[in-house]
């Protein structure tokens, strides 16, 4: 029997990194108690918990950014930890604090390191005097266009406009000149009070044609820091991450050790605990910038367990716990080659616009190497609600070449009708010539696919075929019909009126 | 043997449908597919000499198939099928339509002013993203009839134009 590392743990997220913590949590034996909002009532995250709580309407800032309601239910629950996944809560020093001021573990970093790297430009002086290199820009925030427009003719144009308190890409603009700074700005603005609640942006030099690579991290209560090697990002829209592999292509081991080595020093300077992930920007010339940290799991931290056999959960739960990191997770190598590709729901095949609807199909790929993170499920609906990310299909081969060939047909067999996706824009990226030779540049979408089409005369044939067969099959897709006129079946317990097992269902 | 008709990207499309044992042979025009149901929805076929497995699920009278990942929509030309956003409708340039029910940020345009295609015309926000919406043809702007803050769906024109003769 091992030791049990806490008593229980609530999870306050939803979808597919819910799941994904409450899956570590049982391999742990550790029960879970799971959070939802009214539009989550049926979803697939509260049926994976031991337990759930309802803590309010679908809006985020009244259910899964609603730091009292999470608080009382993990009391309510006696849970004496929190994960809070990535997004909503996970960057939030106050909840952090507040957590600790309720005797819960947050499991994550200190409120005090989250409050340091949350703030991008302090961070980034911290940096700098650690010898650290960063790119070139304001080392202050400002409300004037006079400074901005002074910082940017100073850093050079193209500059980008950055939220001091967040990433994903919500409240980032490219300026290319003078004229747009100005409407650059207040977008930037608007967007990052919407995301984070908070309006201050900043502005620095914009590296044309960068590679984002990132480091992971880990650190114990009992001064151990190690990197887990890199992962690149560097396919992105909407300076959002789409697809993410490891190890990049572009490193050799000498550079891997030093950027490792600069992550190390990043996470050591900010006196981190817990996982997190060190950003740099890495340009032609082979300089890299270090960008921000990132203090929470990260959405593509599935590509580094792949190649490192480390259960990057299971790991934030045990150094929470107060547990040192092991020998065996200190001496770790990279072994083969692991890609992400994200599931929105967007339509790849028009500029990425979300899409919305009920899942009126829905079957996973599976194999040996191929890893599905997800929160769907046939019948439920895709709402404006929440972040479109649906699901993340994961692959391992020995080789890159192999990692793309298996990718490829394990998009194929990821069926999802009723939303649209961006799988076979994907199944595009990895078949350009570009990115087969490893040329992954953040602006690789721009320059290779803005041109792309799919003929769709060309599907003419086979599309009348497949409905033609269809229709003669009646049994199966009425019975898709029936599912996806009314929605969800209705859950079990709602069909059978009230009841509960071991108190586990609470209201 | 049964005929039937689908509608598929404007076109009406005919298909002749024949049973053989298990496999289901269908062909349209010159070109002849065989199917093998696997349930659940999915059928395999073989296509440019591949074996590959479909998706195909039919709601409110459209077809909606997964092919190697191309999404594909065929309706029924028995019924009234247009049950989509208005956006959809081919031919219906002249007017604006939200991709997606959100909220407007930002119209960039007023009434009187010439737009080109692809001209930025309104910011929509949705799923806590700013999605800007372009101008499908070029033209005079004739109308708007929202404003940043309202509510919109997709069924409601944000914008009209005129276009030129």
């Amino acid at each position: 029997m091992m030791e049990r590392l806490f008593n229980k743990i609530l999870v306050a997220n939803r979808s597919e990194i819910a799941i994904r913590v409450m899956n570590a949590c049982r391999t742990l034996g550790i029960p879970s108690v799971a959070v939802y909002s009214d539009a989550d009532k049926n979803s697939k995250h509260r049926l994976f918990a031991d337990e759930a709580i309802h803590i309010g309407p679908s809006p985020p800032r009244e259910s899964y950014l609603h730091i009292e309601k999470i608080i009382n239910a993990a009391k309510q629950t006696c849970c004496d930890a929190i994960h809070p996944g990535y997004g909503f809560l996970a960057e939030n020093p106050a909840f952090a604090e507040r957590c600790r001021e309720d005797k819960i573990t947050f499991i994550g970093p200190s409120p005090e390191a989250i409050r340091l790297l949350g703030n991008k430009i302090e961070s980034r002086i911290r940096m700098a005097e650690a010898g650290v290199p960063i790119i070139p820009g304001m080392k202050s925030t400002a409300t004037d266009m006079a400074t901005f427009e002074e910082a940017a003719e100073e850093a050079g144009y193209p500059v980008l406009i950055k939220a001091a308190g967040g990433g994903g890409g919500k409240g980032m603009r490219v300026v290319e000149r003078p004229s747009d700074l100005q409407s650059a700005i207040e977008a930037a603005r608007r967007e990052a009070k919407g995301a984070f609640d908070d309006d201050t942006v900043y502005l620095e030099k914009f590296i044309v044609k960068p590679r984002h690579i990132e480091f992971q991290i880990l650190a114990d209560h009992h001064g151990n820091t190690i990197h887990l090697f890199e992962r690149e990002c560097s396919i992105q829209r909407r300076h959002q991450k789409i697809i993410e592999e490891t190890p990049s292509a572009v490193l050799n081991d000498e550079l891997r050790n030093r950027m490792g080595k600069d992550a190390v020093k990043v996470a050591q300077t900010a006196h981190y605990t817990n996982a997190g992930t060190v950003e740099f920007l890495f340009d032609e010339s082979g300089h890299y910038y270090f960008l921000e940290v990132n203090t929470r799991l990260q959405v593509e931290h599935p590509v580094t367990e792949m190649v490192t056999g480390v259960d990057l959960v299971i790991e934030q739960i045990r150094i929470a716990a107060g547990h040192p990191l092991s020998d065996q997770i200190r001496n770790l190598t990279q072994r083969g080659h692991a890609i992400e590709c994200r599931i929105y729901a967007e339509d790849g095949e028009n500029n990425f616009f979300p899409s919305t609807g009920s899942i009126i199909h829905y079957s996973e790929p599976a194999g040996p190497g191929i890893r599905v993170d997800s929160g769907m499920q046939a019948g439920m609906e895709i709402t404006i609600d929440y972040d479109p990310i649906m699901a993340k299909l994961v692959v391992h081969a020995p080789t890159r070449k192999l990692a793309i060939a298996k990718m490829i047909h394990a998009l194929n067999e990821y069926k999802i009708l009723g939303v649209k996706t961006s799988k076979k824009f994907m199944i595009d990226v990895m078949r350009h010539p570009d990115f087969v030779a490893g040329k992954t540049y953040t602006n690789f979408i721009e320059k290779n696919m803005s041109d792309r089409q799919l003929d769709m005369d060309s599907y003419k044939e086979i599309a009348v075929a497949i409905a033609t067969v269809a229709s003669t099959a009646p049994a199966a897709s009425q019975k898709s019909t029936e599912r996806g006129i009314k929605g969800a079946p209705p859950p079990p317990w709602e069909m059978i009126g009230s009841w509960q097992i071991g108190g586990s269902i609470r209201e | 043997m049964s005929s039937c008709e689908f509608l598929f990207n404007g076109d009406v499309v005919a298909s002749v449908l024949e049973k053989d044992g298990d496999n289901l042979k269908v062909k349209v025009g010159e070109k002849e597919f065989e199917f093998r149901s696997l349930g659940n929805d999915l059928f395999s076929t073989t296509v440019n000499g591949a074996r590959t497995d479909v998706a195909v699920v039919k709601h409110k009278g459209v077809y909606y198939i997964d092919i190697d990942s191309v999404l594909l929509e065929v309706r029924e030309t028995s019924e009234d099928t247009f049950a989509g956003g208005a956006g959809d409708l081919v031919g219906e340039k002249d007017k604006i339509f939200a991709p997606m029910p959100g909220k407007i940020v930002k119209i960039m345009v007023k009434v009187g002013d010439e737009v080109d295609e692809k001209q930025p015309l309104v910011i929509v926000e949705a799923m806590k993203m700013e999605n800007q919406v372009n101008s499908r043809a070029r033209g005079r702007v004739k109308a708007v009839n929202f404003a940043p803050g309202d509510q919109v769906d997709t069924e409601s024109p944000i914008i009209e134009l005129e276009l030129p003769e």
